[in-house]
């Protein structure tokens, strides 16, 4: 004799759309997550090489930053991002002589989806922030004298 | 019942990935710090007086460990826990190798429980004192 009843299965059925949401919602999650990284990672490159492009350029103080903010946004349009969305700034004053610091900071905001029931983070956008420090070569020519004793 | 353990399986899984995106995140974050504050030592921390006195390229280890700290404390690293630094100069060689470790925080795993609440990573560079010709 076979048994025939169906009341489990139209059980199992039911709680599909159920799980089909819960699917959803935490891909939607995982999404986010991961965009927030991969911006994380953007912006970290980029005040690397605002950094760099600034201690490594010829000068003077108003074309290195310029030479720093334009490292900077080839390093985010190079990593497929919208250089709109990011903010350049300098850390602390910037002197451009020798064994001074130049510290620079990225900010960029990574747009996020409305995920339901947890909803979009803040205003739909996570800002993301990396800064990186170098100092401008003690022993270069070209470059005005600074104090080297840090 | 065997649908939803899928799914969950799969949300913690993605979970997971994120989490050690994030370590793997931490972890460049940390060898960027050692390699610009080894890159810093190496040409801010030349020895002078041995360099005057017979020519040779020499680093003083204490002033490459200040420049290397103050590198790192200058590289952001403030979303990181318990953030150690040591800058080792090599005794006869303009060599200087800086590594930094620190304590990374996971985002998802916390959650599970029993789930570890972070890592920690560690990242060394070595940066030569080199004359140009």
């Amino acid at each position: 004799m076979r048994w025939r009843d169906e009341r489990g299965a139209v059980g199992g059925i039911e709680v599909l759309p159920f799980v089909f949401l819960v699917f959803v919602a935490g891909t939607l999650l995982l999404a986010d997550a991961w965009a927030v990284v991969q911006g994380k990672v953007a912006a970290s490159a980029a005040a690397r090489e605002a950094a760099r492009a600034y201690v490594e350029s010829a000068g003077p103080p108003g074309g290195a930053e310029d030479e720093a903010v334009a490292a900077a946004r080839a390093a985010i349009e190079g990593h497929g991002r919208d250089p709109g969305r990011m903010r350049v700034e300098a850390v602390g004053p910037l002197v451009f002589e020798r064994c001074a610091r130049a510290t620079f900071e990225v900010r960029y905001s990574v747009a996020t989806v409305n995920v339901p029931w947890i909803g979009a983070f803040g205003t739909g956008f996570v800002t993301t922030t990396a800064r990186h420090s170098e100092v401008v070569d003690p022993y270069r020519s070209g470059v005005p004298d600074g104090e080297c004793d840090e | 019942m065997l649908m939803p353990a899928a799914v969950l399986v799969f949300v913690v899984l993605g979970a997971i990935a994120v989490d050690f995106a994030v370590a793997f995140l931490g972890e460049r974050e940390v060898s960027n710090a050692a390699a610009a504050a080894a890159n810093d030592a190496a040409g801010a921390a030349l020895d002078r007086d041995r360099f005057y006195a017979d020519g040779a390229l020499r680093l003083d280890p204490a002033a490459a460990e200040r420049v290397g700290r103050a590198a790192v404390a200058a590289a952001g690293l403030e979303d990181l826990d318990d953030v150690r630094v040591r800058v080792d100069v090599a005794a006869e060689e303009p060599v200087v190798t800086v590594t930094v470790s620190a304590g990374v925080r996971y985002v998802f795993a916390k959650a599970l429980p029993g789930g570890p609440r972070g890592v920690r990573v560690e990242a060394s560079a070595t940066a030569t004192a080199e004359e140009d010709d």
